[in-house]
Parts: structure tokens; C-alpha cells; sequence
């Protein structure tokens, strides 16, 4: 628990950083990187889609790790580390595909189109849905415990296979619409690392908040647990 | 796990420590237990005694401490509350599934002596759900007793029995001893089933309240109820 | 003397078989499924053979998470989970057991599925009779093994159908996508010019998820 608390207590440094850093990214966005010349405005959804649909994923790959950490040392910390790293990673996700329908309805004047990096991100959001879901049904926390870590390191091993196999459906069923391609403006390129940097910050902070949230809450419930006046 | 510097000591465990999750169970449990001795495993409700059973068993691995055994999990026997019966198979079909488990080669005659000296040999090809309790524990004491295990774990396998099946029990019990089987036996009766165990090993207070001679454990209980 | 995993299949296919609801659910409950899709289409036109292969591998997912349920629960009754832990074998043949028995049960419902969609969907332009047995065969592995690996955590009753079906489907898209693709090529629609990819996909699949159940599921249906 001693080591948790170290790391822990960064989450309050990080969220300010993280805070002052989405202000610097605003500044970015609407006043440094240029008006793109066909979308006009809406293309600065851009600047809040790639970061959370980036570290989205990012999540997903904690969760793994913990995943794995959770079934070699069986420590509940690696478990509480993996469903909060899951938890922001769907919202993120959620986030992503939501600003990412808005610029396709734009762009390509459809809500949804099956674009490989889109499917993938959907076929991800219900993988980590369903794993939180589960993480809610299962009795016995043990069990739920091995079971969501399981689940955590096949769902992120299966990512490779689902990005493969939308890109091949894609090419059977031609999409009306290129993928956005060619390169950024320099300066656009800069707000998008700057917007990409401030929303890690804040991503790490969200994480290691949601990281105490449950470290605390099973500390509290397992002096609830030990307290002889309860067991009877 | 499965090896053993003293022939004569078929389990060793040294300052096991259990968890669930942050939760003790209990800590630093130390005991020897030599061929052919009766150990009584006994303390009150929800002090971990099945938890102890399993982690010697191999079944869950302690959270720290070692497990020393000098029986392979071939000769180790469990039997439990819970009977391990398929209800949908046969007496027979039961019998012959575990066998195949344990890769025992049995023949058809080995099997049914078995189930005729558990008293079900006429209800052999009978399904296993119109079982009784006490038929059904007398199923699963025959997988058991086809295993010719030198380690038995029982873990309260007498509840729900009728008298006659406790008795068969405690005779299967009694000649697997002078065949040099050692016991394990979780009790609730502990006045009951007192006598017949060599050594007590009492749970308490997430701790071994005592380890020793059956004889001294009795003084220990005379004390306390001075 | 049969090898244990067998043996464990065998087991768990006479439970099974004489119980009867094991396998009758799954496969009325895929047979309702292929007709209630027959009305997505005005009456007198056909399904398109894409919607065909569709459906047919949703009546299969859907048949399996039931069939996974029934297999893991036949332990239950009596704690038998507890004595085939304590057999001395590695605890990754029971996986394999039930994802035997599992595949044997999926094929069976297949087997009224395949005719249904014919009757039903209008499907009569089946071509390849072999490679189309093949490619079942080859994405039921697949879905085995991620049913066995993922299913044994209905042991104790802890998880119901609907819980399994939420988990299990998103991470068998890859092996539907593959399968829905194929199964619309042999039933006459599409040029078959990415059947390769397709099989490449199956194969990398079946590989991935046979090696993690085989490292993964001591984790699930261990004792702790």
C-alpha cells in the first residue's frame, strides 16, 4: 500500500499540469494552427479526436499490462491499476468515436462509414464495455478478478486481428470515401503534439485519481471486513 | 511441491500464510505429519480450516509458506462435503469416468467389487440423481477408496450420512491406517471424533492455537474450561 | 486406455445427450433465428447470400454460448470441478475436453442450421461442398476455443448466457467477419479473390486464442 500512496499522490500535480496544459492547447487550436480551407472550423474536431482516440488505446495497452502483472503476483493493486486504466480508456474511446462520427457526417456526409481505424475503435469499445460489465456480474471477487484479467490480455491481444480482418472487409465492399490522407500543415502538426502531450497529462492524472478511488475503497472494505463486530 | 527429504513424513508444511485479497486467514501454520498418524484439523466456524485442507490438498497455493508433500496428487485423496458425483452418469459410469481420470486400469469385475463393498452394487447401473445423501457419499467414499491413497484429506465428509455409512467409514478409515495411510480430518465434533486422532491441530484467532499429542490437547481443553 | 481428454468429452456428451435440453436449445433457438430473418425480405424475394452466411454464423455464436454454458455447469452440481482439479493431469484438458465435446454440438446444430438456410433464405446455390466443410470447420475452432477458454467462467452459475454473449461476441469479430465472408462466397455472391486473407485471419485467430486458453485457463477454472 506504501508504494501505492507515493504514486498516487501525483495524481493532484498532474491534473493541474494537465489542466494548464489544455488551456495551452486551446490557445493552439483556435489561435496558432490555421483554418483548414474546406472544412473551415469543424476540422479543429481533429485536435480532440486524434489525442483521445491515441491515448484511448494507450489505456487499453495499461490495462493489459496490469492484466498480466494481476495473474503473475496476484496483487489486487495490479487489478484496481487495470479497471480504471479501463474505465477512462472507454470513455476516451467513446469520446473518439462520437467526434469521429461528427467529422465523417461533415467530411464524408454520413454518420458512420466502416473505415478499419472506426471499426476497430467500435469493436474495442464494446470488447471493454462488456469487460466492465463483467466486472460488475461476476460473484466473488477472486474469481472476478482472474476472469477480468484474462479477459483484459485476450482483448488486447485480439486488436491486431480485428484491425486486419475490417481492413479486408473493407476492400470487398469498396468505401465510397478515400481516408483523410495527405500531409498536415507544419503548424497543424505542432497543435496536434501539443494537444496530444496535454491530454496524456491529463489522461495519467484521470488514471491514478480513479487508481486511489479504488485503492482506498478496498482498504476501507477490508477494515470493514476484518472488524470483528460485523463478522459475528 | 512434491518432494520430501524424510520418506516418513508424508506433508510438511512450513509457516504458511494465507490471504483473500487483503483479508488473513490465518499465518504461520507449521506441522509435520508422519505416516500413518491421524491428524483432527479443528477450531471454530469460518476460521479456515477447508481453506487449510485445500492449500494442503495443492488445490490453492498459499500466499506464503511452503507445502511440502511426499504423496503424488495420484495417492492423495479428498473427500469432501461435496461428493463429486455426475448425476447424470450411473454408479458404474461415476466409478469408471474417476478411474479413467486417475488413469487406473480397472476392470469391470475391480469395479463392481468396490461398489459391493460400499453396498451399492445393486444399484450400480442406476442413475446417480435418484442417489440418497448417504448413497451418494458412499459413491464417492468408493472413487476414493479405489485411489489405495496413502494421504486421505476428509473434510467433514460424515454430514448428512446415516449411521451405517458413518460406520463403514470409520472402518475403511481404520484399515487404511495399518495399511500406513495417514489422515487428515476436519471435525465439527470434536468431542466425538477426538479419540481416534493421533495429534489435533487447532485453528483460532487467524492462528495455530495448538499443534501437538491429542493427550495434551485435552489438558489445554480441561484448563480453559477452568 | 483413452486419453483423458477424450474421456472427458465423452463425459461430458452422454451428460449431454441424456439430458436432451443441451442440445435441442441451442439448435431451436438458431432455427428461430434463421426464420425470423427469412421476414427481413418482402415475400418472393430472396436474401442475399451475404445475409445468408450472416445469420447463419449468428445462429452458430449464439448456439455456442449456450452450448458452453450447458458443458461448464455439468460440473456444478456436485463441486466435480474440485475432484478433476485434484486428478493428477494439467488442468488445460479440460479445456480441451469441453472444447471437443463443444465442437461436436456445434456441428450438430450447424447440421440443421446449413438446410435451414437453404429452405428458409432460398439458398440453394451451394457450391464447393468440401472447402465450404472446411471453412466451418475451420472457423468453429475459433469459436471453440475462445467459447472454452471464456465459457468455463459460468462455472457456479456465477454468469449467465447473456453476460457470456455480451463478452464473447465483440472478440469473435474477426473469425465472423472471415466466416460471413466465405459463407456468402460459397453460397454464389462475391469473386472469392480474398478467401486467402480470409483463411490467413482464421488460422492467426485460431492460433492466438488456442495458445492463450492453453496459458490462460488454470486462471479461470483454478481454485484461489
Amino acid at each position: 500500500m506504501k508504494d501505492n500512496s507515493s504514486l498516487t499522490s501525483l495524481a493532484g500535480p498532474l491534473a493541474l499540469a494537465g489542466g494548464a496544459a489544455m488551456v495551452l492547447a486551446q490557445y493552439f487550436i483556435w489561435v496558432y494552427a490555421p483554418v483548414e480551407v474546406t472544412m473551415g472550423q469543424v476540422q479543429k474536431i481533429f485536435y480532440l479526436h486524434l489525442p483521445v482516440a491515441w491515448w484511448g488505446m494507450i489505456c487499453f495497452f495499461i490495462v493489459f499490462c496490469a492484466s498480466i502483472g494481476f495473474l503473475i503476483r496476484k496483487s489486487p493493486g495490479m487489478d484496481q491499476l487495470a479497471s480504471s486504466a479501463a474505465e477512462v480508456g472507454l470513455l476516451y474511446t467513446t469520446l473518439a468515436l462520437a467526434t469521429g462520427s461528427l467529422w465523417a457526417r461533415i467530411s464524408w456526409n454520413t454518420w458512420w462509414t466502416w473505415d478499419p481505424r472506426l471499426s476497430t475503435a467500435l469493436i474495442m469499445w464494446f470488447i471493454y464495455a462488456g469487460y466492465l460489465v463483467l466486472r460488475q456480474s461476476i460473484e466473488g471477487r477472486r474469481k472476478m478478478r482472474m476472469v477480468a484479467a484474462v479477459l483484459g490480455v485476450v482483448a488486447f491481444l485480439n486488436v491486431p486481428l480485428v484491425f486486419m480482418s475490417a481492413r479486408i472487409w473493407r476492400s470487398i465492399h469498396p468505401a465510397v470515401f478515400a481516408s483523410e490522407g495527405g500531409g498536415l500543415e507544419p503548424e497543424m502538426l505542432t497543435t496536434v503534439i501539443v494537444c496530444v502531450a496535454a491530454m496524456g497529462l491529463v489522461t495519467a492524472a484521470l488514471i491514478l485519481l480513479r487508481f486511489r478511488q479504488k485503492n482506498l475503497q478496498e482498504r476501507l472494505w477490508s477494515l470493514y471486513a476484518s472488524d470483528s463486530r460485523f463478522n459475528g | 511441491m512434491h518432494e520430501n527429504i524424510n520418506p516418513d513424513v508424508l506433508l510438511e508444511l512450513d509457516r504458511v500464510s494465507h490471504f483473500f485479497d487483503d483479508r488473513l486467514v490465518f499465518k504461520n501454520i507449521s506441522l509435520k505429519l508422519p505416516r500413518g498418524e491421524v491428524m483432527l484439523l479443528a477450531g471454530p466456524n469460518g476460521a479456515g480450516k477447508t481453506t487449510l485442507v485445500h492449500i494442503m490438498t495443492g488445490l490453492i497455493s498459499p500466499t506464503s509458506g511452503t507445502v511440502l508433500s511426499g504423496v503424488p496428487s495420484e495417492k492423495t485423496a479428498y473427500l469432501g462435503h461435496h461428493t463429486f458425483i455426475y448425476p447424470g452418469l450411473s454408479g458404474l459410469e461415476n466409478l469408471r469416468f474417476w478411474a479413467g481420470m486417475y488413469r487406473l486400469h480397472k476392470s469391470l469385475e475391480e469395479l463392481e467389487d468396490l461398489l459391493a463393498l460400499v453396498g451399492l452394487k445393486g444399484f450400480m447401473h442406476e442413475n446417480a440423481r435418484t442417489f440418497s445423501r448417504g448413497m451418494a457419499q458412499r459413491l464417492s467414499l468408493a472413487r476414493v477408496l479405489m485411489l489405495q491413497p496413502d494421504i486421505f484429506f476428509l473434510d467433514e465428509p460424515a454430514t448428512g450420512m446415516d449411521a451405517q455409512s458413518r460406520q463403514m467409514l470409520r472402518n475403511e478409515i481404520s484399515k487404511a491406517r495399518h495399511r500406513g495411510a495417514s489422515l487428515v480430518w476436519v471435525s465439527h465434533s470434536l468431542q466425538e471424533d477426538l479419540d481416534q486422532a493421533d495429534k489435533v491441530l487447532y485453528l483460532e484467532n487467524k492462528k495455530q492455537a495448538f499443534f501437538g499429542l491429542t493427550s495434551d490437547f485435552k489438558d489445554v481443553l480441561q484448563e480453559r474450561l477452568h | 486406455m483413452t486419453p483423458r481428454p477424450l474421456a472427458l468429452m465423452a463425459k461430458d456428451l452422454r451428460l449431454v445427450f441424456a439430458d436432451g435440453a443441451g442440445i435441442v436449445q441451442p439448435v431451436l433457438l438458431g432455427l428461430i433465428l434463421v426464420f425470423v430473418f427469412s421476414l427481413s425480405t418482402p415475400v418472393g424475394h430472396d436474401v442475399s447470400a451475404q445475409a445468408a452466411a450472416a445469420i447463419f454464423w449468428l445462429a452458430t455464436s449464439f448456439a455456442m454460448i449456450l452450448v458452453f454454458n450447458t458443458l461448464y455447469s455439468s460440473e456444478g452440481s456436485n463441486q466435480s470441478r474440485i475432484g478433476l482439479l485434484l486428478a493428477p493431469m494439467p488442468i488445460q484438458y479440460i479445456w480441451i475436453g469441453k472444447a471437443l465435446a463443444g465442437g461436436v454440438l456445434l456441428l450438430m446444430a450447424q447440421l440443421v442450421f446449413l438446410p435451414a438456410i437453404v429452405v428458409f433464405l432460398g439458398q440453394d446455390e451451394v457450391t464447393a461442398w468440401p472447402m465450404v466443410l472446411g471453412c466451418i470447420l475451420l472457423v468453429d475452432w475459433g469459436l471453440v476455443a475462445v467459447g472454452s477458454l471464456l465459457g468455463a467462467m459460468s462455472q457456479g452459475h456465477s454468469a449467465r448466457d447473456s453476460l457470456l454473449s455480451v463478452v464473447i461476441f465483440p472478440l469473435l469479430i474477426p473469425v465472423l467477419l472471415a466466416g460471413i465472408s466465405m459463407g456468402s462466397y460459397f453460397l454464389g455472391d462475391g469473386s472469392g479473390e480474398d478467401l486467402g486473407s480470409w483463411i490467413g485471419v482464421v488460422l492467426a485467430f485460431n492460433a492466438l486464442f488456442t495458445g492463450a486458453a492453453l496459458l490462460l485457463f488454470p486462471f479461470i477454472y483454478g481454485e484461489y
